[in-house]
């Protein structure tokens, strides 16, 4: 499908230079004479590679279509992140470059969505939020109490996020994988 | 859209107004006269590449379209024609059908400031001296940090357009001012140029080439003389392709806009007309044309020059933050 590239949105897949491309970015820019340009940053789903391109907002982009298929990571490799398809039972192995910094938040087990595109595995739809046991954290400092004072926590994918001080090590919490920050406390825990 | 509030950004804005403060007193002690200007107008200088935002004054049956200004331009060309001499206005712009973005609100405050009998070039002196005075105010120095860089106030790259061209993107004079050279050129860079005009395939290269680098050097560019097209309220140079116009930049963010102005007023005329047909060939707000806007220049515009600068914009880099919507204790979007 066409779409013009001012509304091209984060997320989604297009035909680039006869490769696929998923957009990690974009911004609208004006510049006040001539078309309206759209500035995006994008990622090629082979090599893993990201550039900066600003098309024309109103040039037409071939958006690929893509299915998001449920699935269990199962683990990764120094390469791959491992997925099985929750109906077949196949596995697929996606480039880590695609994952992108959002795996340190995945629970291996966990369930989640993969874009295929005939077949092949593209990327991983970052869930809204993940929800995580703390393993480490000092106990609460005492001082800085006011204002958003943080801390730093392990969780147990091993990743490090900044939580109130108030948080304490055992108990879970929910994380925006792709900002990587604290949303809130998911259960007292343990 | 939703109204949101920010009480986080307290202290941020707070160095945010302390800001707007320091540009206040700058100008003021240079002999600037703050100017208190409407926002609403019910005619307004036609640019055939923005959307405005239209509302309606009602009283009885009777009903009278009024626009957003999009610019404080229209009333400060009257009131310099009048006599007015060196003054500003700092306050509330509107831009309509540009998305909320961390460089851009639909509604900004504005900084247009204007010295008459001057050109282009004092400008640019006034803008340096004004931002390194207001670094000292805030910061007790002239330099800033912003984007993990130490950007110094006290020392400006000064390029011109073509210079930039030449650059950044191996672009000759030669082909920047001839059309078919440039489209060609812009094809072989792998361009699409099919239905594509110069401007829009210049203003391309331009954000994809050129300006992400410009004041990345930790210290701010300015950027002058731009194609006569690109400057159509400016005044022409002597070399015939380009005009009095200059843009400075910290980080690839575009802070300013500086015009010697135009003061011609049938080429200011023409120029209104091509921007009018633009607005209806593009299906834009069908807003009057401010013809009290040229018969100001009739009466006679002083030699002046006037600059815009994105107040947020300008606050964003001064206090190193990622989004101007950091600076803002209430947000729409």
């Amino acid at each position: 499908m066409a779409v013009q590239a001012g509304n091209l949105k984060k997320g989604e897949f297009i035909m680039y230079q006869s490769d696929i491309w998923q957009v990690q970015k974009t911004e609208f820019y004006s510049p006040g004479k001539g078309a309206a340009l759209m500035r995006t940053k994008i990622k090629n789903v082979s090599s893993g590679k990201t550039v900066d391109y600003t098309f024309k907002s109103n040039e037409f982009i071939e958006t690929i279509e893509v299915n998001s298929i449920e699935m269990q990571y199962l683990y990764k490799d120094a390469e791959n992140a491992i997925f099985m398809d929750q109906q077949s039972y196949n596995q697929y192995e996606v480039p880590l470059e695609m994952v992108g910094e959002i795996i340190q938040f995945f629970k291996e087990g966990e369930v989640m969505y993969v874009y295929v595109h005939d077949e092949k595995p593209l990327s991983v739809r970052p869930p809204a939020s993940v929800t995580l046991k703390i393993i480490q954290t000092d106990s609460a400092a005492r001082g800085d109490t006011v204002g958003n004072a943080k801390k730093e926590a392990e969780v147990e994918t091993g990743a490090k996020v900044m939580v109130p001080l108030f948080i304490k090590q055992g108990e879970i919490i929910t994380i925006n994988p792709e900002t990587g920050e604290y949303t809130g406390r998911a259960s007292q825990g343990s | 859209m939703k109204i949101q509030t920010h009480g986080d950004n307290l202290s941020t804005y707070t160095k945010y107004i302390a800001l707007i403060q320091a540009i206040h007193e700058y100008l003021q002690t240079n002999g600037y006269l703050q100017l208190d200007l409407p926002v609403l107008s019910p005619a307004l200088i036609p640019e055939g590449y923005l959307e405005v935002f239209e509302t309606e004054f009602r009283y009885m049956n009777r009903k009278e379209k009024l626009y957003l200004t999009p610019s404080p331009e229209l009333f400060i060309k009257r009131l310099l024609a009048e006599g007015v001499g060196d003054c500003y206005y700092l306050g509330k712009s509107f831009r309509n059908s540009e998305p909320n973005s961390p460089k851009h609100l639909p509604e900004f405050t504005m900084l247009e400031m204007y010295k008459v009998r001057e050109n282009y070039r004092y400008m640019a002196q006034v803008v340096r001296k004004m931002l390194e005075f207001t670094a000292k105010k805030i910061h007790g120095k002239d330099s800033i940090t912003y984007n993990g860089k130490k950007i110094d106030l006290t020392r400006w790259e000064e390029l011109t357009v073509a210079e930039a061209f030449e650059k950044y993107s191996g672009v000759s004079t030669e082909e920047l001012f001839d059309t078919n050279k440039f489209l060609k050129k812009a094809e072989e860079k792998g361009y699409r140029t099919e239905g594509f005009t110069y401007e829009d395939l210049w203003s391309q290269m331009y954000t994809q080439e050129i300006e992400p680098y410009l004041g990345t050097d930790g210290h701010p560019t300015m950027l002058f003389d731009y194609p006569v097209c690109f400057a159509a309220l400016s005044t022409p140079n002597t070399d015939g392709k380009t005009a009095q116009r200059f843009e400075f930049y910290i980080e690839g963010v575009e802070l300013g806009n500086c015009y010697s102005e135009l003061t011609d007023a049938d080429l200011q005329d023409k120029r209104l007309a091509d921007e009018y047909e633009e607005r209806k060939k593009s299906g834009k707000i069908d807003h009057p044309i401010d013809k009290g806007f040229v018969d100001a220049l009739r009466k006679g515009l002083p030699v002046s020059t006037g600059i815009a600068i994105g107040v947020e914009r300008v606050g964003m880099v001064m206090l190193d933050l990622v989004s101007i919507e950091d600076l803002k204790l209430i947000t729409i979007s």
